[in-house]
């Protein structure tokens, strides 16, 4: 009798520890994820728009109705990801999410020069050679200092009415996000 | 020897059926932490992000999604009235009240399963900052109905419950300190279709 209660009492302790192993290795082994349903519908650097009848709703879409958005993924090994659009709409804004599809870094037009979006992610270790001698092309961009190796790049633009489309779309379809080797 | 096998099928049973129970109940069923309460309005300021609980961050990754960034925006959600009613499509609200300061807000109506409402014809459940009227003198308001109204309507489609989102862009709110102080508009129950 004393036995089976020790079994249980190590059966408790069995279960904390394997309910603490699920709370953390959940974000690692997620499929619904953003990065793990981009993975599988496009390749890296690859700019998708995100809209509930693209890509037969494989991938979330914003559920603003007034929000349109295009992803790209990245991996800072190639070199920094350069992410730039011509045109100009009333709002953008940008996120970087980690490969677990979460959000670790945020800016709005707000921060970039005459609202234009040109900006670089880069690491820490990419920054110091860049500081050096900064490329021509990075001129005028905007620098993202980041942890994140590999993630997405996500764009959000925002369609005040459907007269609007066009000129949203067109800022869509001039969005590339391409890695630059440096030194 | 029989028993000391079956002790240990007892320990690893509970232990992974235990473990694993418990987890799925609380992703499941228990409400997420870190809410931000202004009126009826609720909002998740870390959802999505690396300084969300684990629960939370569990959570989010089982449903996948892109939440606003802190620099982008804040969403907010209300799925009850000022008066703890459930909102509901047949009702008519009106929102009144002040907004937090932000470049660009929308507010839509959405199922309770956050997506948004069929547009009626050619309107759409939702209105942005840009399309409302003020006029002199008249405090800020909204109606929220299934009936044409005046002024800033939005119109709503369908029956059953609904949400409300409101989302601000570009809003000091989200980065700044005051969260706990926010001034969020009122929803207020007008009358409901029989």
């Amino acid at each position: 009798m004393l036995r089976l209660l020790y079994a249980l009492l190590l059966g408790l302790l069995g279960a904390g520890i394997v309910h603490i192993a699920i709370l953390f290795m959940l974000p690692a082994h997620s499929e619904r994820d953003i990065w793990s349903r981009l993975s599988a519908a496009a390749p890296p650097y690859a700019m998708v728009r995100l809209g509930p009848n693209r890509l037969g709703g494989e991938i979330p879409a914003p559920v603003n109705p007034f929000l349109t958005a295009a992803a790209c993924r990245f991996d800072l090994a190639d070199g920094p990801v350069h992410v730039e659009a011509e045109g100009a709409v009333p709002f953008w804004s940008m996120s970087i999410y980690d490969s677990n599809g979460l959000n670790v870094f945020s800016i709005s037009d707000r921060t970039a020069a005459d609202g234009a979006l040109d900006v670089v992610a880069l690491d820490p270790g990419q920054m110091q050679r860049i500081r050096g001698e900064l490329p021509a092309e990075f001129a005028q961009s905007v620098f993202i200092e980041t942890g994140v190796e590999e993630g997405i790049v996500l764009v959000r633009a925002f369609v005040p009415d459907e007269t609007w489309q066009g000129v949203v779309g067109r800022f869509f379809s001039g969005l590339s996000c391409t890695p630059r080797p440096v030194g | 020897m029989l028993k000391t096998v079956f002790l240990t099928l007892v320990t690893l049973a509970v232990a992974i059926g235990g473990g694993a129970a418990s987890a799925w109940m609380i992703l499941e069923n228990v409400p997420p932490v870190g809410a931000v309460a202004a009126g009826p309005w609720t909002a998740f300021p870390d959802a999505g992000t690396p300084e969300a609980d684990p629960y939370s961050r569990a959570r989010f990754t089982r449903e996948g999604g892109i939440p606003l960034g802190r620099s982008e925006g804040l969403v907010f959600t209300a799925s009850r009235d000022s008066a703890e009613r459930a909102l509901r499509r047949a009702c008519t609200y009106r929102i009144e009240g002040t907004i937090p300061a932000a470049r660009l807000w929308t507010l839509h109506a959405a199922d309770p399963s956050g997506m948004p409402l069929a547009p009626k014809g050619r309107r759409q459940a939702a209105l942005h900052s840009g399309m409302i009227l003020h006029r002199e003198g008249v405090p800020f308001a909204i109606t929220i109905s299934p009936h044409p109204a005046p002024d800033n309507w939005l119109a709503v489609t369908g029956s059953g419950p609904m949400q409300l989102v409101f989302t601000l862009l570009d809003t000091p709110v989200s980065t700044g300190v005051s969260l706990g102080e926010l001034a969020m508009p009122d929803i207020l129950q007008v009358r409901c279709d029989a």
